[in-house]
Protein backbone atom coordinates (compact mmCIF):
# COMPACT_ATOMS: atom_id res chain seq x y z
CA UNK A 1 0.00 0.00 0.00
CA UNK A 2 1.59 2.96 -1.21
CA UNK A 3 0.12 6.43 -0.79
CA UNK A 4 0.66 9.18 -2.56
CA UNK A 5 -1.97 11.93 -1.28
CA UNK A 6 -1.01 11.79 2.69
CA UNK A 7 2.60 14.12 3.13
CA UNK A 8 4.67 13.17 5.93
CA UNK A 9 6.45 15.93 7.69
CA UNK A 10 8.25 13.38 10.06
CA UNK A 11 12.06 12.75 9.37
CA UNK A 12 12.35 9.28 9.35
CA UNK A 13 15.05 7.98 11.02
CA UNK A 14 16.04 4.58 9.95
CA UNK A 15 14.11 2.76 7.31
CA UNK A 16 12.24 0.40 9.48
CA UNK A 17 10.85 3.78 11.04
CA UNK A 18 10.03 5.19 7.25
CA UNK A 19 8.09 1.53 6.60
CA UNK A 20 6.17 1.86 10.31
CA UNK A 21 5.07 5.51 9.46
CA UNK A 22 4.33 4.86 5.23
CA UNK A 23 1.78 1.95 6.45
CA UNK A 24 0.44 4.05 8.91
CA UNK A 25 -0.24 7.28 6.88
CA UNK A 26 -1.81 4.47 4.72
CA UNK A 27 -4.23 2.84 6.27
CA UNK A 28 -5.42 6.47 7.60
CA UNK A 29 -5.59 7.65 3.90
CA UNK A 30 -7.77 4.48 3.33
CA UNK A 31 -10.06 4.77 6.68
CA UNK A 32 -10.51 8.23 7.13
CA UNK A 33 -14.57 8.25 6.13
CA UNK A 34 -15.21 9.93 3.13
CA UNK A 35 -17.68 13.18 3.69
CA UNK A 36 -19.97 13.02 0.74
CA UNK A 37 -21.31 16.83 -0.11
CA UNK A 38 -24.84 17.14 -2.34
CA UNK A 39 -24.26 20.54 -4.67
CA UNK A 40 -26.89 22.96 -3.11
CA UNK A 41 -29.43 22.93 -6.13
CA UNK A 42 -29.56 18.98 -5.37
CA UNK A 43 -30.31 19.26 -1.80
CA UNK A 44 -32.93 22.15 -3.01
CA UNK A 45 -34.60 19.94 -5.51
CA UNK A 46 -34.40 16.92 -2.70
CA UNK A 47 -35.82 19.40 0.03
CA UNK A 48 -37.77 21.91 -0.94
CA UNK A 49 -39.44 21.38 -4.23
CA UNK A 50 -41.96 18.48 -2.90
CA UNK A 51 -42.89 21.13 -0.15
CA UNK A 52 -43.45 23.69 -2.54
CA UNK A 53 -45.66 21.06 -4.99
CA UNK A 54 -47.35 19.87 -1.36
CA UNK A 55 -49.18 23.54 -1.09
CA UNK A 56 -49.73 24.36 -4.69
CA UNK A 57 -51.61 20.73 -4.98
CA UNK A 58 -53.46 21.84 -1.73
CA UNK A 59 -54.45 25.58 -3.34
CA UNK A 60 -55.36 23.36 -6.63
CA UNK A 61 -57.83 21.01 -4.72
CA UNK A 62 -59.34 24.08 -2.21
CA UNK A 63 -59.79 25.85 -5.54
CA UNK A 64 -62.07 22.69 -6.63
CA UNK A 65 -63.98 22.25 -3.75
CA UNK A 66 -64.55 25.90 -3.72
CA UNK A 67 -65.62 26.34 -7.64
CA UNK A 68 -67.76 23.31 -6.89
CA UNK A 69 -69.94 24.97 -4.09
CA UNK A 70 -70.47 22.37 -1.94
CA UNK A 71 -70.47 24.87 0.97
CA UNK A 72 -71.07 28.45 0.84
CA UNK A 73 -69.02 31.19 0.85
CA UNK A 74 -69.02 32.14 4.40
CA UNK A 75 -67.64 28.85 4.84
CA UNK A 76 -65.32 27.40 2.25
CA UNK A 77 -63.95 31.20 0.68
CA UNK A 78 -61.77 31.40 -2.64
CA UNK A 79 -58.16 31.02 -2.24
CA UNK A 80 -58.28 34.42 -4.12
CA UNK A 81 -60.42 36.11 -1.35
CA UNK A 82 -58.33 34.74 1.13
CA UNK A 83 -55.05 35.84 -0.70
CA UNK A 84 -57.13 39.69 -0.80
CA UNK A 85 -57.44 39.85 2.82
CA UNK A 86 -53.69 38.62 3.47
CA UNK A 87 -52.58 41.20 1.00
CA UNK A 88 -54.82 43.64 2.58
CA UNK A 89 -53.22 43.39 6.49
CA UNK A 90 -49.43 42.69 4.82
CA UNK A 91 -50.08 46.06 2.44
CA UNK A 92 -51.70 48.13 5.19
CA UNK A 93 -48.54 47.85 7.80
CA UNK A 94 -51.45 46.44 10.04
CA UNK A 95 -49.56 43.04 10.23
CA UNK A 96 -46.17 44.62 11.22
CA UNK A 97 -48.13 46.06 14.48
CA UNK A 98 -50.03 42.49 14.75
CA UNK A 99 -46.88 40.23 14.20
CA UNK A 100 -44.45 42.13 16.77
CA UNK A 101 -47.42 42.12 19.34
CA UNK A 102 -47.33 38.28 18.95
CA UNK A 103 -44.17 37.25 18.80
CA UNK A 104 -42.37 39.65 21.17
CA UNK A 105 -44.65 37.99 23.81
CA UNK A 106 -43.95 34.74 22.76
CA UNK A 107 -40.01 35.78 22.64
CA UNK A 108 -40.23 37.07 26.49
CA UNK A 109 -42.28 34.28 27.26
CA UNK A 110 -39.91 31.66 26.19
CA UNK A 111 -36.69 33.63 27.36
CA UNK A 112 -38.60 33.82 30.83
CA UNK A 113 -39.37 30.14 30.29
CA UNK A 114 -35.65 29.49 29.50
CA UNK A 115 -34.71 31.12 32.59
CA UNK A 116 -37.03 29.03 34.81
CA UNK A 117 -36.46 26.10 33.18
CA UNK A 118 -32.87 25.48 32.86
CA UNK A 119 -32.18 25.90 36.71
CA UNK A 120 -35.04 23.26 37.32
CA UNK A 121 -34.09 21.14 34.65
CA UNK A 122 -30.54 20.80 36.38
CA UNK A 123 -32.37 20.20 39.90
CA UNK A 124 -34.36 17.28 38.39
CA UNK A 125 -31.26 16.06 36.66
CA UNK A 126 -29.04 15.59 39.11
CA UNK A 127 -31.04 15.86 42.56
CA UNK A 128 -32.65 12.35 43.30
CA UNK A 129 -35.15 13.89 45.92
CA UNK A 130 -36.09 16.52 43.73
CA UNK A 131 -36.67 13.91 40.60
CA UNK A 132 -38.38 11.90 43.26
CA UNK A 133 -40.69 14.44 44.23
CA UNK A 134 -41.32 16.77 40.76
CA UNK A 135 -40.27 14.65 38.40
CA UNK A 136 -43.46 12.36 36.95
CA UNK A 137 -45.28 15.98 37.27
CA UNK A 138 -42.70 17.95 34.90
CA UNK A 139 -43.11 15.27 32.61
CA UNK A 140 -47.01 15.01 32.79
CA UNK A 141 -47.00 18.90 32.42
CA UNK A 142 -46.14 18.29 29.27
CA UNK A 143 -49.06 16.60 27.92
CA UNK A 144 -51.41 19.00 30.21
CA UNK A 145 -52.58 21.23 27.15
CA UNK A 146 -51.76 24.82 28.30
CA UNK A 147 -55.10 26.31 27.30
CA UNK A 148 -56.65 24.61 30.16
CA UNK A 149 -54.97 27.22 32.14
CA UNK A 150 -56.74 30.10 30.29
CA UNK A 151 -59.64 30.08 32.79
CA UNK A 152 -57.64 30.25 35.94
CA UNK A 153 -55.37 32.68 34.45
CA UNK A 154 -58.31 35.04 33.48
CA UNK A 155 -59.81 34.84 37.73
CA UNK A 156 -56.39 35.55 38.67
CA UNK A 157 -54.56 38.16 36.47
CA UNK A 158 -57.85 39.18 34.63
CA UNK A 159 -57.44 40.34 30.60
CA UNK A 160 -54.00 41.28 31.48
CA UNK A 161 -50.51 40.83 30.23
CA UNK A 162 -49.85 38.34 33.25
CA UNK A 163 -52.83 36.22 31.87
CA UNK A 164 -50.66 35.56 28.63
CA UNK A 165 -47.10 35.48 30.38
CA UNK A 166 -48.81 32.97 32.66
CA UNK A 167 -49.91 30.69 30.11
CA UNK A 168 -47.30 30.77 28.00
CA UNK A 169 -44.66 29.89 30.68
CA UNK A 170 -47.70 26.48 31.98
CA UNK A 171 -46.93 25.90 28.20
CA UNK A 172 -42.95 26.14 27.60
CA UNK A 173 -41.32 25.55 31.30
CA UNK A 174 -41.72 21.48 31.03
CA UNK A 175 -40.65 21.16 27.93
CA UNK A 176 -37.47 23.47 28.23
CA UNK A 177 -36.86 21.03 31.52
CA UNK A 178 -37.33 17.82 30.32
CA UNK A 179 -35.50 18.46 26.99
CA UNK A 180 -32.65 19.36 29.50
CA UNK A 181 -33.17 16.31 31.79
CA UNK A 182 -33.56 13.38 28.58
CA UNK A 183 -30.10 15.61 27.00
CA UNK A 184 -28.52 14.90 31.04
CA UNK A 185 -30.24 11.50 31.12
CA UNK A 186 -28.78 10.43 27.71
CA UNK A 187 -25.19 11.48 28.33
CA UNK A 188 -23.20 8.09 27.92
CA UNK A 189 -21.61 7.45 31.20
CA UNK A 190 -17.80 7.50 29.22
CA UNK A 191 -17.80 10.92 29.20
CA UNK A 192 -18.17 11.98 32.58
CA UNK A 193 -15.40 9.56 33.15
CA UNK A 194 -13.34 11.08 30.55
CA UNK A 195 -13.49 14.18 32.62
CA UNK A 196 -12.49 12.52 35.74
CA UNK A 197 -9.15 10.98 34.13
CA UNK A 198 -8.67 13.74 32.13
CA UNK A 199 -8.52 16.03 35.82
CA UNK A 200 -12.08 17.75 35.74
CA UNK A 201 -14.20 17.75 38.73
CA UNK A 202 -16.77 20.06 40.09
CA UNK A 203 -17.93 23.29 37.75
CA UNK A 204 -14.93 21.99 35.31
CA UNK A 205 -16.86 18.74 34.88
CA UNK A 206 -20.35 20.78 34.24
CA UNK A 207 -18.98 23.26 32.07
CA UNK A 208 -16.51 20.77 29.50
CA UNK A 209 -18.50 17.44 29.51
CA UNK A 210 -21.88 17.44 30.84
CA UNK A 211 -23.34 20.70 29.42
CA UNK A 212 -22.17 20.46 26.04
CA UNK A 213 -23.01 16.54 26.08
CA UNK A 214 -26.15 17.52 26.86
CA UNK A 215 -27.01 20.37 24.52
CA UNK A 216 -28.26 17.98 21.67
CA UNK A 217 -31.10 16.88 23.81
CA UNK A 218 -31.51 20.24 25.44
CA UNK A 219 -31.49 21.93 22.05
CA UNK A 220 -34.90 19.87 21.08
CA UNK A 221 -36.34 20.65 24.21
CA UNK A 222 -35.90 24.04 23.50
CA UNK A 223 -37.34 23.31 19.92
CA UNK A 224 -40.27 22.25 21.46
CA UNK A 225 -40.66 24.44 24.44
CA UNK A 226 -40.82 27.37 21.97
CA UNK A 227 -43.62 25.76 19.98
CA UNK A 228 -45.40 25.10 22.81
CA UNK A 229 -44.82 29.45 23.69
CA UNK A 230 -46.36 29.90 20.71
CA UNK A 231 -49.13 27.36 20.26
CA UNK A 232 -50.17 28.70 23.94
CA UNK A 233 -49.93 32.27 23.27
CA UNK A 234 -52.18 31.66 20.65
CA UNK A 235 -54.74 29.97 22.39
CA UNK A 236 -54.56 32.61 25.62
CA UNK A 237 -54.60 35.48 22.72
CA UNK A 238 -58.07 33.89 21.50
CA UNK A 239 -59.89 33.53 24.30
CA UNK A 240 -58.76 36.44 26.59
CA UNK A 241 -59.01 39.05 24.31
CA UNK A 242 -59.53 42.50 25.73
CA UNK A 243 -58.98 46.11 25.69
CA UNK A 244 -55.86 45.90 27.58
CA UNK A 245 -54.39 43.56 25.71
CA UNK A 246 -53.11 44.73 22.37
CA UNK A 247 -53.95 43.41 18.76
CA UNK A 248 -52.15 40.24 18.60
CA UNK A 249 -52.29 37.45 15.87
CA UNK A 250 -54.84 35.46 18.01
CA UNK A 251 -56.95 38.23 18.54
CA UNK A 252 -56.99 39.15 14.92
CA UNK A 253 -58.02 35.58 14.01
CA UNK A 254 -60.76 35.99 16.97
CA UNK A 255 -61.69 39.47 15.44
CA UNK A 256 -62.14 38.19 11.90
CA UNK A 257 -64.59 35.13 13.90
CA UNK A 258 -66.79 37.38 15.67
CA UNK A 259 -67.23 39.14 12.59
CA UNK A 260 -68.07 36.42 9.97
CA UNK A 261 -65.15 36.95 7.80
CA UNK A 262 -63.72 33.88 7.11
CA UNK A 263 -61.25 35.05 4.58
CA UNK A 264 -59.10 36.81 7.55
CA UNK A 265 -59.49 33.70 9.62
CA UNK A 266 -57.85 31.79 7.21
CA UNK A 267 -55.30 34.41 6.77
CA UNK A 268 -54.63 34.57 10.14
CA UNK A 269 -54.84 30.89 10.93
CA UNK A 270 -51.76 30.93 7.71
CA UNK A 271 -49.97 33.95 9.57
CA UNK A 272 -49.71 31.55 12.56
CA UNK A 273 -48.99 28.35 10.98
CA UNK A 274 -46.22 31.14 8.94
CA UNK A 275 -44.36 32.70 11.76
CA UNK A 276 -44.12 29.05 13.76
CA UNK A 277 -42.51 27.10 10.91
CA UNK A 278 -40.74 30.49 10.58
CA UNK A 279 -38.88 30.54 13.77
CA UNK A 280 -38.45 27.23 13.57
CA UNK A 281 -36.48 27.09 9.83
CA UNK A 282 -34.54 30.65 10.35
CA UNK A 283 -33.59 30.20 14.58
CA UNK A 284 -33.66 26.79 15.60
CA UNK A 285 -33.28 24.83 12.40
CA UNK A 286 -29.41 26.21 11.94
CA UNK A 287 -28.05 26.21 15.35
CA UNK A 288 -29.48 22.30 15.74
CA UNK A 289 -28.19 21.50 12.85
CA UNK A 290 -24.68 23.17 13.26
CA UNK A 291 -24.46 21.46 16.53
CA UNK A 292 -25.59 18.16 15.24
CA UNK A 293 -23.03 18.39 12.09
CA UNK A 294 -19.94 19.70 14.12
CA UNK A 295 -20.53 16.26 16.36
CA UNK A 296 -21.04 13.95 13.59
CA UNK A 297 -24.68 13.26 13.79
CA UNK A 298 -26.32 14.26 11.04
CA UNK A 299 -23.75 14.28 7.96
CA UNK A 300 -24.52 15.96 4.78
CA UNK A 301 -27.94 17.61 6.25
CA UNK B 1 2.62 -16.27 43.72
CA UNK B 2 3.57 -18.69 41.21
CA UNK B 3 6.74 -20.17 40.07
CA UNK B 4 6.88 -20.42 36.22
CA UNK B 5 9.30 -22.18 34.69
CA UNK B 6 11.27 -21.45 31.56
CA UNK B 7 14.50 -20.42 30.27
CA UNK B 8 12.86 -16.45 29.58
CA UNK B 9 10.53 -16.67 32.67
CA UNK B 10 11.71 -15.32 36.11
CA UNK B 11 9.48 -15.25 39.10
CA UNK B 12 8.71 -11.70 39.74
CA UNK B 13 8.40 -10.75 43.16
CA UNK B 14 7.17 -6.83 44.70
CA UNK B 15 10.56 -6.63 46.03
CA UNK B 16 11.99 -7.19 42.39
CA UNK B 17 11.11 -3.78 41.68
CA UNK B 18 13.48 -0.78 42.97
CA UNK B 19 11.83 1.39 45.28
CA UNK B 20 10.72 3.71 42.40
CA UNK B 21 7.53 1.60 41.66
CA UNK B 22 5.65 4.10 39.95
CA UNK B 23 2.38 2.23 41.16
CA UNK B 24 2.58 -0.10 43.90
CA UNK B 25 -0.16 -2.60 45.47
CA UNK B 26 -0.11 -4.56 48.01
CA UNK B 27 -2.84 -7.19 48.99
CA UNK B 28 -5.47 -5.28 47.44
CA UNK B 29 -9.14 -6.51 47.75
CA UNK B 30 -12.17 -5.76 46.10
CA UNK B 31 -15.59 -6.56 46.69
CA UNK B 32 -18.62 -4.97 45.74
CA UNK B 33 -21.75 -5.08 47.67
CA UNK B 34 -22.33 -6.75 51.59
CA UNK B 35 -23.82 -9.58 52.84
CA UNK B 36 -24.60 -12.38 50.27
CA UNK B 37 -24.82 -10.32 47.27
CA UNK B 38 -21.11 -9.57 47.64
CA UNK B 39 -19.01 -10.15 44.63
CA UNK B 40 -15.28 -10.46 45.50
CA UNK B 41 -13.47 -8.67 42.15
CA UNK B 42 -10.15 -8.78 43.35
CA UNK B 43 -8.22 -10.61 46.02
CA UNK B 44 -4.99 -10.28 47.72
CA UNK B 45 -3.32 -8.63 44.66
CA UNK B 46 0.32 -8.02 44.83
CA UNK B 47 2.03 -5.90 42.02
CA UNK B 48 4.36 -3.77 41.55
CA UNK B 49 5.18 -1.57 38.94
CA UNK B 50 8.66 0.51 37.98
CA UNK B 51 8.97 3.51 36.63
CA UNK B 52 8.62 3.45 32.81
CA UNK B 53 8.27 -0.51 32.84
CA UNK B 54 5.34 -1.65 30.48
CA UNK B 55 3.66 -4.43 32.29
CA UNK B 56 0.65 -5.99 30.42
CA UNK B 57 -2.38 -7.35 32.73
CA UNK B 58 -4.02 -10.69 31.09
CA UNK B 59 -6.97 -12.69 32.00
CA UNK B 60 -10.25 -13.97 31.06
CA UNK B 61 -13.53 -12.30 31.11
CA UNK B 62 -14.03 -11.69 34.87
CA UNK B 63 -10.54 -11.56 36.18
CA UNK B 64 -11.22 -7.82 37.15
CA UNK B 65 -9.00 -6.38 34.98
CA UNK B 66 -10.56 -3.82 34.46
CA UNK B 67 -12.16 -3.13 38.48
CA UNK B 68 -8.00 -3.12 38.91
CA UNK B 69 -7.45 -0.33 36.41
CA UNK B 70 -10.27 1.24 38.02
CA UNK B 71 -8.54 1.35 41.50
CA UNK B 72 -5.36 2.12 40.05
CA UNK B 73 -6.80 5.06 38.33
CA UNK B 74 -9.00 6.46 41.33
CA UNK B 75 -11.99 5.90 39.72
CA UNK B 76 -12.60 3.77 42.30
CA UNK B 77 -11.56 2.56 46.42
CA UNK B 78 -10.50 -0.87 47.32
CA UNK B 79 -11.89 -2.32 50.17
CA UNK B 80 -8.71 -3.87 51.17
CA UNK B 81 -4.66 -3.22 51.20
CA UNK B 82 -2.91 -0.35 50.19
CA UNK B 83 -2.43 1.59 47.02
CA UNK B 84 0.41 3.74 46.28
CA UNK B 85 -0.21 5.88 43.05
CA UNK B 86 2.26 9.01 42.21
CA UNK B 87 0.81 12.16 42.86
CA UNK B 88 -2.07 13.56 40.48
CA UNK B 89 -4.29 10.84 38.88
CA UNK B 90 -2.68 8.52 36.19
CA UNK B 91 -3.98 8.93 33.04
CA UNK B 92 -6.78 6.53 31.43
CA UNK B 93 -7.48 4.71 27.80
CA UNK B 94 -10.26 3.22 27.05
CA UNK B 95 -11.53 0.39 24.50
CA UNK B 96 -13.51 3.34 22.65
CA UNK B 97 -11.63 6.26 22.08
CA UNK B 98 -13.81 8.51 23.62
CA UNK B 99 -12.90 11.65 22.48
CA UNK B 100 -15.46 14.82 23.21
CA UNK B 101 -17.42 14.99 19.88
CA UNK B 102 -17.96 18.61 20.08
CA UNK B 103 -14.01 19.11 20.18
CA UNK B 104 -11.57 18.97 17.82
CA UNK B 105 -9.13 16.57 17.92
CA UNK B 106 -6.48 19.25 18.87
CA UNK B 107 -8.84 21.10 21.66
CA UNK B 108 -9.32 17.11 22.71
CA UNK B 109 -5.88 16.85 23.38
CA UNK B 110 -6.05 20.59 25.02
CA UNK B 111 -8.38 19.91 27.34
CA UNK B 112 -6.40 18.07 29.95
CA UNK B 113 -3.86 20.73 29.66
CA UNK B 114 -6.58 23.31 30.12
CA UNK B 115 -7.49 21.84 33.26
CA UNK B 116 -4.24 21.64 35.05
CA UNK B 117 -4.06 25.34 34.20
CA UNK B 118 -1.99 25.61 31.14
CA UNK B 119 -1.91 29.16 28.96
CA UNK B 120 -3.79 28.87 25.61
CA UNK B 121 0.05 29.53 23.51
CA UNK B 122 1.60 26.42 25.90
CA UNK B 123 -1.08 23.84 25.62
CA UNK B 124 -1.62 24.54 21.86
CA UNK B 125 2.10 23.73 21.16
CA UNK B 126 1.98 20.95 23.94
CA UNK B 127 -0.80 19.29 21.99
CA UNK B 128 0.59 20.14 18.27
CA UNK B 129 3.90 18.24 19.85
CA UNK B 130 1.74 15.25 20.85
CA UNK B 131 -0.27 15.07 17.94
CA UNK B 132 2.90 14.77 16.06
CA UNK B 133 4.13 12.02 18.15
CA UNK B 134 1.47 10.08 17.41
CA UNK B 135 1.78 11.12 13.67
CA UNK B 136 -1.78 13.29 13.14
CA UNK B 137 0.28 16.20 12.22
CA UNK B 138 -1.54 18.90 10.45
CA UNK B 139 -5.13 16.80 11.79
CA UNK B 140 -5.70 19.44 14.73
CA UNK B 141 -8.63 20.96 13.27
CA UNK B 142 -10.17 17.80 12.50
CA UNK B 143 -13.79 16.54 14.16
CA UNK B 144 -13.74 13.02 15.47
CA UNK B 145 -16.05 11.81 13.31
CA UNK B 146 -13.89 12.61 10.30
CA UNK B 147 -11.16 10.23 11.50
CA UNK B 148 -10.91 7.14 10.91
CA UNK B 149 -11.16 4.52 14.35
CA UNK B 150 -7.61 3.40 14.27
CA UNK B 151 -6.92 7.44 13.86
CA UNK B 152 -9.20 8.41 16.80
CA UNK B 153 -7.59 5.91 19.13
CA UNK B 154 -4.52 7.56 18.44
CA UNK B 155 -5.82 11.23 19.45
CA UNK B 156 -6.58 9.66 22.88
CA UNK B 157 -3.44 8.57 23.09
CA UNK B 158 -1.87 12.02 22.99
CA UNK B 159 -4.63 12.90 25.18
CA UNK B 160 -4.08 10.01 27.64
CA UNK B 161 -0.02 11.31 27.23
CA UNK B 162 -1.15 14.80 27.82
CA UNK B 163 -2.75 13.91 31.13
CA UNK B 164 0.11 11.63 31.93
CA UNK B 165 3.21 13.77 31.27
CA UNK B 166 3.65 16.82 33.21
CA UNK B 167 2.46 20.57 31.85
CA UNK B 168 5.98 21.09 30.47
CA UNK B 169 6.03 17.22 29.20
CA UNK B 170 8.48 15.83 31.80
CA UNK B 171 7.69 13.03 33.92
CA UNK B 172 6.94 9.74 32.64
CA UNK B 173 3.83 9.57 34.39
CA UNK B 174 1.33 6.78 34.44
CA UNK B 175 -1.09 5.74 31.43
CA UNK B 176 -3.51 3.00 32.09
CA UNK B 177 -5.32 1.37 29.05
CA UNK B 178 -8.03 -0.89 28.97
CA UNK B 179 -7.88 -3.12 26.27
CA UNK B 180 -7.60 -0.05 24.03
CA UNK B 181 -7.22 -1.56 20.39
CA UNK B 182 -9.66 -4.91 20.81
CA UNK B 183 -12.53 -2.96 18.44
CA UNK B 184 -9.76 -2.10 15.79
CA UNK B 185 -9.37 -4.14 12.98
CA UNK B 186 -6.39 -6.55 12.72
CA UNK B 187 -4.26 -4.83 10.32
CA UNK B 188 -4.59 -1.55 12.42
CA UNK B 189 -4.36 -3.04 15.91
CA UNK B 190 -0.54 -4.51 14.46
CA UNK B 191 0.02 -1.06 13.12
CA UNK B 192 -1.15 1.22 16.38
CA UNK B 193 0.85 -1.78 18.36
CA UNK B 194 3.89 -0.69 16.73
CA UNK B 195 2.81 2.64 17.10
CA UNK B 196 2.34 2.30 21.00
CA UNK B 197 6.01 0.51 21.59
CA UNK B 198 6.94 3.43 19.67
CA UNK B 199 5.73 6.27 21.33
CA UNK B 200 6.54 4.47 24.92
CA UNK B 201 10.34 4.23 23.97
CA UNK B 202 10.13 7.60 23.09
CA UNK B 203 8.33 9.38 26.09
CA UNK B 204 9.40 6.71 28.96
CA UNK B 205 5.85 6.83 30.41
CA UNK B 206 4.75 3.51 32.66
CA UNK B 207 2.12 1.77 31.12
CA UNK B 208 0.03 -0.74 32.75
CA UNK B 209 -2.27 -2.10 29.50
CA UNK B 210 -5.09 -4.77 30.26
CA UNK B 211 -5.92 -7.41 27.21
CA UNK B 212 -7.00 -10.89 27.08
CA UNK B 213 -5.03 -11.45 24.15
CA UNK B 214 -1.75 -13.52 24.46
CA UNK B 215 -0.35 -12.73 21.50
CA UNK B 216 -0.89 -8.89 22.26
CA UNK B 217 0.61 -8.86 25.52
CA UNK B 218 3.76 -10.53 24.72
CA UNK B 219 4.55 -8.70 21.64
CA UNK B 220 4.03 -5.61 23.59
CA UNK B 221 4.94 -5.71 27.54
CA UNK B 222 8.33 -5.99 29.25
CA UNK B 223 6.39 -8.14 32.17
CA UNK B 224 2.91 -10.08 31.62
CA UNK B 225 1.04 -10.74 35.06
CA UNK B 226 -1.34 -13.29 34.93
CA UNK B 227 -4.97 -13.07 36.87
CA UNK B 228 -7.52 -15.70 37.59
CA UNK B 229 -10.85 -15.13 37.47
CA UNK B 230 -13.70 -14.64 40.40
CA UNK B 231 -11.89 -13.39 42.18
CA UNK B 232 -9.18 -12.01 40.19
CA UNK B 233 -5.53 -12.75 41.80
CA UNK B 234 -1.90 -12.47 40.18
CA UNK B 235 -1.61 -16.38 39.76
CA UNK B 236 1.55 -16.03 37.41
CA UNK B 237 4.27 -13.74 36.19
CA UNK B 238 6.56 -13.58 33.45
CA UNK B 239 9.48 -11.60 31.98
CA UNK B 240 9.38 -10.95 28.31
CA UNK B 241 12.39 -12.07 26.93
CA UNK B 242 13.92 -12.61 23.33
CA UNK B 243 12.03 -16.06 22.40
CA UNK B 244 8.48 -14.84 22.05
CA UNK B 245 6.68 -17.63 20.47
CA UNK B 246 7.79 -19.99 23.17
CA UNK B 247 6.57 -17.52 26.33
CA UNK B 248 3.33 -17.14 23.87
CA UNK B 249 2.54 -20.44 23.73
CA UNK B 250 3.86 -21.19 27.68
CA UNK B 251 1.64 -18.35 28.93
CA UNK B 252 -1.37 -19.76 26.40
CA UNK B 253 -1.15 -22.87 28.38
CA UNK B 254 -1.14 -21.29 31.97
CA UNK B 255 -4.24 -19.43 30.68
CA UNK B 256 -6.43 -22.39 30.03
CA UNK B 257 -5.55 -24.03 32.87
CA UNK B 258 -6.73 -21.02 34.91
CA UNK B 259 -9.93 -20.86 32.98
CA UNK B 260 -10.15 -24.58 32.98
CA UNK B 261 -10.55 -24.62 37.06
CA UNK B 262 -13.56 -22.48 36.70
CA UNK B 263 -15.94 -25.20 34.70
CA UNK B 264 -18.10 -26.63 37.82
Amino acid sequence: MQPETTPRPTVPTSPELDDAAAELAGLDALDTPTVKRTPSWRRFVATGLPPIVAFLLFVGVWQLIWAAAIQPEFKVPSPSSVWDSFAGVLTDGQVLSILWTSISRAFVGFLMALVIAVPLGLLVARVRVVRAAIGPLLSGLQSLPSVAWVPAAVLWFGLTDSTIYFVVLAGSIPSIANGLVSGIDQIPPIFPRVGKVIGASGLATARHILLPAALPGFLAGCKQGWAFSWRSLMAAEIIAAGPLLGLGLGAFLKQGSDLNDMPTVIAAIFLILIVGIGIELLVFRPIERRVLRVRGLAAGV
Amino acid sequence: MTTTTGTETTTADVSDVPGTAAVRLTGIGKTFGSGTDAVTALQNVDLAVGQGEFVCLLGASGCGKSTLLNLVAGLDEPTAGTLTRPAGSPSFMFQESALLPWLTAGRNVELPLQLSGLSRSARRERAAELLSLVRLDGLADKRPHELSGGMRQRVALARALAAATGPDGSGGGVLLMDEPFAALDAITRDALQGELLRVWRATGTTIVFVTHDVREAVRLAQRVVLLSSRPGTVVGEWTVGDDRDHLHDEITVRLRQVIASHAA
